[in-house]
């Protein structure tokens, strides 16, 4: 039985054991209006005139430099786990697949395509262009920014992407699984729509189960506690399937006397229109979590093991609120410091005979700027840690990031993405790999059985709670 | 070295080229104007690096190939780019160089040029053959690139055949046609640069600093400087 099936079925036993709750009516949450996008299959003329008329508001320094920039020369070529793992397929390059939206924008915008389009290799926006550009930033690029890192004129293909996703999704071109991840998160606050009440009384249960752990009696889940330190944020699938994460990562915070609360509100540290590139979306979401932690007077807002929610809540948030009044961190970045500052203590033989590999999550890392931090905790727990051969900013993408895991029909693309990740994972030796984000876990898990790689994954608050010297 | 050319051939090497200086010094202020109009996007987050030492950083990462990977795993192709642009540079000066202040070319700098312009037009042959050949560059390869490294190892090759001549030469009077084909090459390169891809290199400072400044400020880049994001209690 895989981790993820042990949890739900420990979760449905002990909710069907235990005595009936109170239940609190739950607030209303989300903008409860039931929106769903209205998903198109292919484009039309409308939409296409429709995208030319939004391209001009998307223009702006980043983007145009990046568009203006690229002079071809293929550095890029084997910086993208796409080409890396799949060298034989030349139209997964960066620098073609951003050419689709090169094309367009030069035949607008460059100066000798007025005269001469062919020349410098500009198109308009026919039907074809579009669906190659929406094949390109949906399906062949998870926005991880190694090819930026890798490109000599700084041309920030990540960006890029998310400009062209924006547009496409704004016409309505957009895949499905995705665009209903946003929708739900938009209609119900969180996007696995969990009820208040339900949440609550998960939080509850996984903190019983905490309680019930050898020196963990006291330890508490404080839920809406105003004046906490630390407002800790959740990825969904948390209290859907991982609630083991949740009761791990109050385990650490409670040894290490760290001052928190959960929201019974906004907890969800997600961001999907980040992928589809709706800023309005994404600014409503940020706006409920910045709001939630006014309403409760923390001073940090913390997010929990999620790569993009990370970025999103660290980066991300400031820009699309304008700013904030509290300061934004990472359950590693507060972890490092713990083990600095020796409140958190360690039995290394915990995890005696095991080895032990981290994956750098691209948003955590080159886009999030988390880099030693993690190395920080996993040495003051384990002994025996060997590095992935591409590691910290120049660490490949597993193939799971950009919300492609919520796209089925690009699966076989995305395993197939993974090889080099999986790849290095197995040269390490490592019997586990460690990460701190959820859509590397699950894309890790699925490459580790796809791959035949004998390795388990896990978080870095998983690798703590046990080894904890409480 | 000082050679006496026509007056037809003064005319092109220094009113001409003049005006054609100041045409593409005007589309180039132009585009900058119109890319400094662009808004940069915010970036408000609290800092945890150094958004100068980041556009440092980034700025100087072309005198670090060990840097990136895509250049310290090819260390062959960044060799070759430093020649290549060190012999774009020395040609293009030579254009001014040889009218405005012809003492400076001596034999021996003469020389060090023709070496330069000589190993620039064999990266140029390679560069033709990689986008050609290649299936990764040939599939991104535009008329426009393809002209332009037509273009420039043409300019190396006339150039440094003009420069053997003036060497060559000595006191003696000069045969001027390779000289008015490299300086007719100058005059239309002047025209034509700010519609090609060879601006890259106008373009390339933005780039960098954009490059530099957001994942410097998010301590990123130049890991040395980057703060904590907490205040210890």
């Amino acid at each position: 039985m895989s981790d993820l099936q042990e949890n739900v079925v420990k979760l449905e036993t002990a909710k069907a054991v235990e005595q009936p709750v109170a239940r609190q009516t739950p607030e209303p949450l989300g903008t409860q209006q039931n929106r769903h996008w209205p998903v198109k299959q292919e484009f039309t003329p409308e939409m296409l005139a429709e995208m030319e008329k939004l391209l001009p508001s998307r223009l702006n320094r980043i983007l145009v430099t990046s568009l203006a920039s690229c002079i071809h020369c293929g550095m890029c070529s084997n910086a993208c786990h796409y080409t890396a793992s799949t060298p034989d397929d030349p139209k997964l390059l960066p620098a073609y697949k951003a050419d689709r939206f090169r094309k367009w924008y030069k035949f607008r915008y460059d100066w000798a395509a007025k005269v001469f389009p062919w020349f410098v290799g500009a198109q308009p926006l026919t039907k074809e262009l579009a669906e190659e550009l929406y094949d390109a930033a949906f399906g062949n690029c998870t926005m991880c920014r190694r090819c930026t890192f890798n490109c000599p004129m700084g041309v920030d293909y990540a960006f890029v992407m998310r400009i062209a996703r924006g547009l496409l999704t704004a016409v309505g071109r957009v895949p499905q699984g995705l665009q209903e991840t946003v929708d739900v998160h938009y209609n119900y606050g969180n996007n696995m729509a969990v009820r208040q009440d339900e949440f609550v009384e998960t939080i509850k249960w996984i903190e019983e189960e905490l309680q019930d752990e050898e020196g963990c009696s006291k330890f508490t889940i404080p839920v809406d506690k105003k004046g906490a330190q630390y407002f800790l944020t959740l990825n969904p699938r948390e209290p859907k399937y991982y609630p083991l994460t949740i009761q791990s990562t109050a385990k650490v915070l409670n040894a290490a006397g760290v001052d928190f609360t959960i929201s019974s509100r906004y907890w969800d540290l997600t961001n999907y229109a980040l992928f589809n590139g709706i800023d309005p979306d994404a600014k409503q979401f940020s706006q409920w979590q910045a709001e939630d932690v006014q309403r409760l007077g923390c001073e940090y807002l913390l997010a929990g093991e999620c790569g993009h929610g990370y970025r999103c809540l660290r980066w991300e948030l400031p820009n699309w609120l304008g700013g904030v009044p509290f300061k934004v961190t990472s359950i590693i970045e507060l972890m490092a410091k713990l083990v600095e500052d020796g409140r958190l203590k360690f039995d290394k033989s915990a995890h005696k005979g095991k080895r032990f590999t981290y994956h750098d999550s691209c948003n955590v890392a080159r886009s999030g700027g988390i880099l030693e931090e993690p190395r920080t905790v996993i040495r003051a727990i384990v002994d025996d840690f060997v590095e992935l051969e591409h590691n910290r900013e120049q660490s490949y993408c597993c193939g799971g990031g950009a919300g492609i895991l919520a796209m089925s029909e690009y699966t076989q693309r995305r395993l197939a993405a993974g090889k080099i990740k999986a790849d290095e994972v197995r040269a390490t030796g490592a019997d586990v790999v460690l990460q701190s984000c959820h859509n590397c876990t699950d894309q890790l898990k699925e490459l580790c059985s796809h791959y035949k790689v004998p390795a388990k994954v896990m978080n870095l608050t998983e690798l703590a709670s046990p080894a904890l010297i409480l | 070295m000082e050679h006496k050319v026509s007056y037809a051939l003064w005319v092109l090497q220094e009113p001409i080229q003049y005006v054609c200086l100041a045409w593409m010094a005007t589309l180039y202020a132009i585009k900058i104007r119109q890319l400094l109009k662009k808004p940069f996007p915010p970036e408000k987050g609290e800092l945890k690096g150094d958004r100068t030492a980041g556009v440092i950083h980034s700025l100087t990462n072309v005198l670090r190939p060990w840097d990136m990977e895509s250049t310290s795993t090819n260390m062959f192709f960044y060799v070759e780019f430093v020649i290549f642009h060190i012999a774009v540079i020395l040609t293009i000066s030579s254009t001014f160089l040889i009218p405005l202040t012809p003492w400076i070319m001596t034999p021996l700098v003469t020389k060090a040029i023709m070496a330069f312009m000589g190993l620039a037009f064999l990266i140029g042959l390679r560069r033709i053959a990689r986008r050609l050949l290649v299936p990764n560059i040939r599939i991104i390869t535009t008329f426009d690139d393809m002209f332009a490294i037509i273009l420039m190892t043409t300019f190396f090759l006339v150039g440094f055949i003009t420069m053997n001549q003036w060497l060559e030469a000595g006191a003696k009077p000069i045969d001027t046609t390779m000289m008015w084909i490299f300086f007719l090459m100058v005059t239309f390169f002047l025209i034509y640069v700010p519609f090609s891809k060879i601006s890259h290199y106008v373009l390339y400072p933005f780039g960098r600093i954009n490059f530099g400044r957001v994942f410097g400020g998010r301590g990123v880049l130049n890991k040395s400087v980057a703060n904590p994001t907490w205040v210890p209690k």
